[in-house]
């Protein structure tokens, strides 16, 4: 990706944030980012609202339009495909355990998790970090493909270690980084790279 | 009594109950049930003194295979079945178990010792040769994600089990032993191993607990609830667990197995169906969970199966509990004289009751609606709006003060703006663990998924009432119903007992006199603001004081007063603040 898809590609990941954030998801500079993004709100691109970027209609299509451009060779690579693979195996199991840290099953019936249990909350948090050790080769593949992607792994130990330390927020808290928040993005940013479509 | 069958392994039977250190949390559980005098499938504990010993050479002790063997032997003998053969063939589950359940330790492995043999043993025996096929799948995929640390797609279930080998060894480089003495042995070894995994060595760095405690492996006799018309396996609640009503609760299933009740498959039977089948281990049942909840003090949760018409229990827990059941099984257990007022009021949280007390459409109500759509109810809760299909201008017209439900075939990230703004959602396609089920529940937003193509879209326009709890979306706005808690009894039972034990007095109305009102101060609503607005202030309202947090800040601030409604909740979290505060003192110290 040249320096400009990358980072209209960080504002379709990170809606309505800030350069800085964008600059995070995808390794640029928070200063070359902000110019960037300045450029390409000039030009129609972008729209700026309460210092945050969003594409506009335009700059999404311009945006999809070049992924398979700069991607081919990401989208040929069979140890890459391979790696994606296993994300979405294990893609499943997240869903399903953070599912299960915000849903309690009693007598067949789901009713909301109050994290009244301690003990229940503890066992989910255990998947949670069974899984964050099971997916780190499959990362380190990834990263092989794609090296900005190893940003990922430090924002999913960083929220899996919140999360463990007692701030159960880090699991699956919308408005921060957490477990959840980061995955998901993880997640969008391969389904844009390998022009893949999310089925739910 | 439990029995040293070598240096390093025990039997567990009744008696006296052995060191809790020794064995960990798992065979002294099971040896307390023992103890008891319910009936458990029979178990061997390898001790925590084999693990230590393993820690510091890095090889398991020379005598621990005979020893192994002996373990075997004695399961063998109190089961009546044989470890790797048939006709009636014994398999193993193998969990780990130190005397504190920490993070990072090995899952269970389930199926133990099948192999091609024990298969076909199995299915002579159960006359179910597709139940055989599935165990050994069963076990071979527990093995390479558990024992090999794999990460496996799905073994299919009309494959062979040479097939499934093949996928492993192709994933993993190693292949799965077929020899039941070499597979209990890497699975043993596993457990010690993952003693210094990760998350166990934080865990214990953090919580002060030695490294050289060492984890004990429990290895247990399976049970089979599928092998005549005299077994089954079924989910039993002490108490309903929903309802919170002082009556067993659960399911039956004959002929099966638990996995087969968890996977959906088959439909489970109400309790009374075993009742009728089989009423002696019915009775004795229904005595092991008043025994269960009589000795631990709360509700149990107790998974059995029956093989041949005998009883086995599997596992006790205290019952996980929906929130009117949990306000219930408080009140009533101080009635019946098995817990005290404090530990009731200590068992129901101030969120429990604010879901008890969160507003709902009435069952009439719902009853004479017309309903738009249905799908699977994501996340619990009611609202009422316009439905827009596009998440900018739901966003925009939230912002601008009106209220819309969010309709969409599926959500994504781009999203998230528009469901934090709207009052309910919706969505076409997904189910409960969809991205849009996953964001409500995080967002506490009503949210039906799943209602299927060009439904909820289509309704674009349209003044609609999303019921998160019933799954439906009916037309019109509906009336919403805000309980009350000073009417219902239970709820009004525990403010007595709260209120009596409370560290600070919390009024429905605010009393005469001086008092802060953080709806008027700045930053009044923000938790992380309070601890620095409230000191010097005895009464006060508004603004967040009535959260979990905003309570713990006036406690510590020496708030005497607070006014809220309801009072429960904020009661409740009084009492949890204190609790906590006693906590860490004692630590301090």
């Amino acid at each position: 990706m040249n320096e400009m898809h990358l980072a209209l590609h960080g504002v379709a990941i990170k809606k309505h944030a800030p350069a800085a954030a964008v600059a995070a998801v995808v390794g640029l500079s928070a200063e070359r980012t902000e110019a960037l993004l300045k450029d390409a709100a000039a030009s129609g691109r972008l729209m700026e609202a309460q210092g945050g970027y969003a594409l506009t209609p335009a700059g999404r299509m311009i945006l999809d339009n070049q992924y398979s451009r700069f991607c081919d060779a990401l989208r040929e690579d069979a140890a890459f495909i391979k790696a994606y693979e296993r994300f979405e195996r294990v893609n499943l199991e997240l869903k399903q355990i953070v599912t299960d840290w915000q849903t309690l099953e009693v007598g067949g019936q789901k009713v909301r998790n109050d994290h009244s249990n301690a003990d229940y909350d503890a066992e989910v948090l255990d998947r949670l970090g069974d899984l964050h050790e099971r997916f780190a080769p499959v990362l380190a593949q990834l990263v092989k493909g794609l090296p900005r992607l190893a940003r990922y792994g430090r924002a999913l130990e960083h929220a899996l270690e919140q999360a463990e330390a007692g701030k159960i927020e880090w699991v699956s808290e919308v408005r921060i980084e957490s477990y959840h928040t980061v995955w998901f993005e993880l997640h969008e940013d391969l389904l844009r790279v390998l022009g893949r479509v999310r089925e739910e | 009594m439990t029995q040293f069958l070598g240096e390093f392994l025990l039997a567990i039977e009744g008696g006296a109950l052995p060191d809790r250190n020794l064995i960990g949390g798992k065979a002294w559980s099971i040896a307390r049930m023992r103890g008891l005098g319910l009936s458990v499938p029979p178990a061997v504990v390898i001790t925590a003194r084999a693990c230590t010993a393993f820690l510091d050479t890095g090889e398991l002790p020379p005598s621990l295979a005979a020893e192994l063997d002996a373990g075997i032997a004695w399961l063998e003998a109190a089961s009546g079945a044989r470890f790797g053969a048939g006709p009636q063939p014994l398999l193993v589950s193998v969990r780990s178990g130190a005397a504190i359940s920490m993070p990072g330790m090995m899952d269970t492995v389930l199926n133990l010792g099948i192999n091609d043999d024990t298969e076909a043993a199995l299915a002579a025996l159960s006359g179910d040769a597709a139940f055989a096929s599935d165990t050994h799948r069963r076990f071979l995929d527990l093995y390479a994600r558990i024992v090999l640390k794999a990460t496996l797609p799905e073994l299919a279930e009309d494959a062979t089990p040479e097939r499934w080998r093949q996928t492993i060894r192709e994933e993993t480089g190693e292949a799965v032993p077929t020899d039941p003495r070499a597979q209990l042995l890497n699975a043993v070894q596993a457990v010690f191993e993952s003693w210094n995994s990760r998350r166990a060595r934080k865990y214990r760095e953090h919580h002060g607990i030695p490294d050289t405690l060492g984890t004990a492996v429990t290895v247990q006799a399976m049970v089979f609830g599928n092998l005549d018309a005299q077994s089954g396996t079924g989910v039993l609640f002490s108490r309903n667990p929903l309802t919170g009503e002082p009556a067993p609760y659960g399911e039956y299933l004959a002929r099966a197995q638990g996995e087969d009740v968890v996977s959906g498959r088959f439909t489970p039977q109400p309790l009374s169906a075993l009742a009728d089948q089989l009423p002696a281990v019915h009775a004795e049942l229904l005595a092991a969970a008043e025994t269960l909840e009589r000795e631990n003090g709360d509700v149990q949760d107790i998974e059995f199966t029956i093989q041949q018409g005998k009883l086995f229990l599997l596992q006790s827990r205290s019952a996980k509990r929906a929130p009117p059941a949990a306000v219930r099984f408080a009140v009533d257990m101080v009635k019946e004289g098995r817990i005290d007022e404090a530990t009731a009021v200590s068992r129901v949280t101030a969120e429990q009751v604010r879901v008890v007390l969160s507003p709902c459409v009435s069952d009439a109500d719902a009853a004479a609606a017309t309903v738009l759509a249905s799908g699977e109810a994501a996340c619990q809760g009611v609202g009422v709006g316009e439905v827009v299909v596009n998440t900018d201008d739901a966003e925009r017209r939230a912002l601008a003060g009106e209220q819309v439900v969010l309709a969409r075939l599926i959500t994504s990230p781009d999203d998230v703006h528009g469901m934090l703004a709207c009052q309910a959602m919706a969505t076409e396609r997904g189910g409960t663990t969809s991205h849009a089920a996953v964001v409500s529940r995080a967002l506490g937003k009503p949210c039906v998924v799943g209602c299927g193509v060009d439904t909820v879209t289509a309704l674009a326009g349209q003044i609609v009432t999303v019921d998160g709890t019933r799954g439906k979306i009916y037309a019109g706005a509906l009336p919403v119903i805000a309980p009350d808690e000073n009417a219902d009894p239970l709820l009004a039972t525990l403010i007595r007992w709260a209120e009596a034990r409370s560290p600070i007095t919390v009024l429905a109305t605010p009393p005469a006199g001086p008092l802060l009102d953080l709806n008027t101060v700045s930053g009044g609503e923000d938790e992380d603001q309070l601890p620095a607005l409230l000191p010097g202030h005895t009464v006060v309202k508004g603004g967040a004081i009535a959260s979990e947090r905003g309570v713990r800040a006036a406690l510590a601030a020496g708030v005497t007063t607070l006014c809220a409604s309801p009072r429960l909740p904020v009661l409740l979290a009084a009492l949890e603040a204190q609790r906590q505060l006693q906590t860490n003192t004692a630590n301090d110290k």
